[in-house]
């Protein structure tokens, strides 16, 4: 478990040599949402297909929080964790009730209630438009205007998010939520409360994703009426896909790879959704199991052909 | 009270559009057991079908029986090419494929049609309004509530009646015992596909006249579609009925006073039954 550490820790110093430090930024940014999603995903089995209604949520929150009433980051950061903790509490209480198919058309359903208050309460949101003119405020007298700096505390932040990541998956909380996952009739007989277990990892994801809002918020200085949208949502079950759900650094090395591709393709063509789409359908046909997946099996092909 | 009265009609046209979108959905969610996230994006491109074919040959009535199986052979293909081979894949797979789908559709809808929405006008006929004796009422708009109405009874009739709609009940209960019937699953699973299809592409082309066409109903459509669902129930006619008139009715009512709630309401109605019925209308599941 040293390595995988060692290597993320490698990309965070690389990777704004590479790309622009906003990209960088959003990268694990992207990352943090990724890790709250891959809770419900990955570890419960819970497939929600509404992660940005607590994403949206924390971002318009704490984004008018700092642009109207002038809250530090320390304050916004708060109110981020707070919010999304919150609306994934009130999503989870009805969604955790129904289970399978009914589960994630609830999650998506919900999702549309949170985009379209967004959409119509145009005097907070800005609608369509989105709602522009987020500060990103210091912090203990460190200026974050300096988009290199801004990068530092983004990537001490996700390296706080993915150690505790790490420590909810290990705990005993984590291990109930993987039994959960693996036989729920069975955690229910040996005596857990499976809902409220359920409506636990909702809300320790959802603050996980609302801390990824406010940082999103902060970076690009508005928050796009997409932020909230199912699009959104689809984009990190994708990036947690495309990682590898059955690991912690899954949704990290997906959501590397998918801001990257969407970086690169949305620049190229106004219509690259299509192209995102097509990417979505070839990686169900032809790379189920994620990137982790892949590379093991290519490691053990290999080893399997030296020892030949 | 006649404006009261005219905005339940209104309800009723509507909701009854959203039981069909439901019931297709369900249809297909229920059999094939997959969460179909292109269920929107075949509802938009019914619409925008039955505005090319109608204004391409002059008759909107032949539009209306060309555009729904123009969707459904759509159906029948994205079956056959990609969801056929993802029956043994979890939910997730499943769910991003058809969630890649429906991007690929939206995108191609916007490609193919412009990213501006536009107007289109219900044929002749049907144009203006007919006098109901308490109010005056669109034409088109009673004529969707009639149409929508038989659709769902001869989806019911087919159901209930025919031998096949009976396999499909039995493939919604028990697939496994289905097909140790001796009945072929897999044609099942594709002619439900290409039947839900065709009920959302008729459902697109009936709204087409209402709504006009944008690129955005079809992620619309599919919220709406998902509420009749979890709250009607998986294969329940009854339910998406029941459900799709509910949402329908309370949209029209909201909207009449508070314009701006009138999607949200959609989504508060269905909170709101969940939050007293978790197991909703029919208590399925």
């Amino acid at each position: 478990m040293k390595k995988p550490f060692l290597l993320i820790l490698i990309s965070i110093f690389l990777l704004p040599l590479v790309v622009r430090p906003a990209i960088a930024s959003e990268i694990w940014i992207f990352a943090i949402f990724g890790l709250g999603a891959n809770l419900l995903l990955g570890y419960t089995g819970l497939l929600s297909f509404g992660q940005s209604t607590f994403f949206g949520s924390a971002a318009y929150v704490a984004g008018w929080m700092m642009k109207v009433h002038g809250i530090n980051a320390f304050l916004a950061l708060v109110a981020g964790i707070g919010v999304g903790a919150l609306s994934a509490a009130a999503v989870g209480y009805l969604c955790v009730q129904r289970s399978g198919l009914y589960f994630i058309m609830l999650t998506f359903a919900l999702n549309q209630l949170f985009y379209f208050t967004a959409y119509q309460w145009t005097s907070v949101t800005g609608g369509e438009d989105g709602m522009p003119g987020v500060p990103r405020p210091a912090l203990a007298g460190i200026d974050f205007k300096d988009p290199l700096i801004y990068y530092a505390f983004v990537s001490l932040l996700f390296l706080l998010a993915l150690f505790l990541m790490k420590r909810i998956t290990e705990s005993p909380l984590g291990k109930i939520l993987q039994a959960i996952r693996e036989n729920e009739v069975r955690a229910e007989a040996v005596g857990y409360n499976v809902p409220r277990f359920k409506l636990l990892a909702f809300v320790v994801g959802g603050a996980f994703s609302g801390l990824a809002g406010v940082l999103y918020a902060m970076l690009f200085g508005i928050v796009p009426l997409e932020a909230i949208s199912f699009v959104f949502s689809g984009n990190v079950v994708f990036a947690t896909l495309i990682g590898g759900s059955g690991s912690l650094y899954g949704p990290v090395i997906g959501s590397f790879v998918f801001i990257w591709l969407s970086e690169s393709m949305s620049t190229v063509w106004a219509r690259w959704p299509l192209l995102l789409g097509v990417a979505f359908v070839l990686v169900v046909m032809f790379l189920r199991g994620g990137l982790v997946e892949a590379w093991t099996r290519f490691w053990t092909w290999r080893s399997s052909k030296q020892r030949d | 009270m006649s404006f009261v009265a005219a905005q339940i009609l209104n309800g009723i046209a509507t909701g009854m559009l959203y039981a069909l979108m439901g019931l297709g959905l369900s249809l297909v969610t229920g059999i094939l057991n997959i969460p179909n996230f292109a269920h929107g994006a075949l509802f938009a491109i019914g619409a925008y079908l039955l505005a090319t074919v109608a204004v391409a040959i002059g008759n909107f009535w032949i539009a209306l029986l060309i555009a729904p199986v123009g969707v459904a052979l759509l159906g029948l293909a994205i079956e056959y090419a990609g969801i056929r081979r993802l029956y043994a894949a979890g939910h997730d797979y499943q769910l991003l494929f058809t969630f890649g789908l429906a991007l690929i559709l939206s995108e191609s809808i916007i490609l193919i049609w412009g990213p501006i929405g536009s107007s289109y006008l219900p044929p002749a006929i049907l144009r203006g309004g007919a006098d109901l004796g308490f109010t005056m009422y669109p034409k088109y708009r009673l004529f969707v509530m009639m149409a929508a109405g038989v659709l769902v009874f001869a989806t019911w009739l087919f159901l209930e009646k025919t031998r096949y709609g009976a396999i499909m009940r039995a493939g919604i209960e028990n697939k496994e015992m289905v097909s140790l019937l001796g009945i072929d699953i897999q044609k099942l699973f594709t002619v439900a596909f290409g039947l839900g299809a065709w009920l959302a592409g008729i459902a697109g082309a009936l709204t087409a006249p209402i709504r006009g066409l944008n690129p955005g109903m079809g992620p619309d459509m599919l919220g709406i579609a998902f509420v009749v669902v979890a709250l009607g129930g998986l294969g329940n006619l009854l339910g998406a009925i029941a459900a799709g008139l509910i949402i329908g009715v309370a949209q029209a009512l909201v909207a009449a006073y508070w314009t701006e709630a009138s999607t949200v309401v959609i989504y508060a109605v269905m909170a709101v039954i969940l939050l007293v019925r978790p197991q909703g209308l029919f208590g399925i599941r």
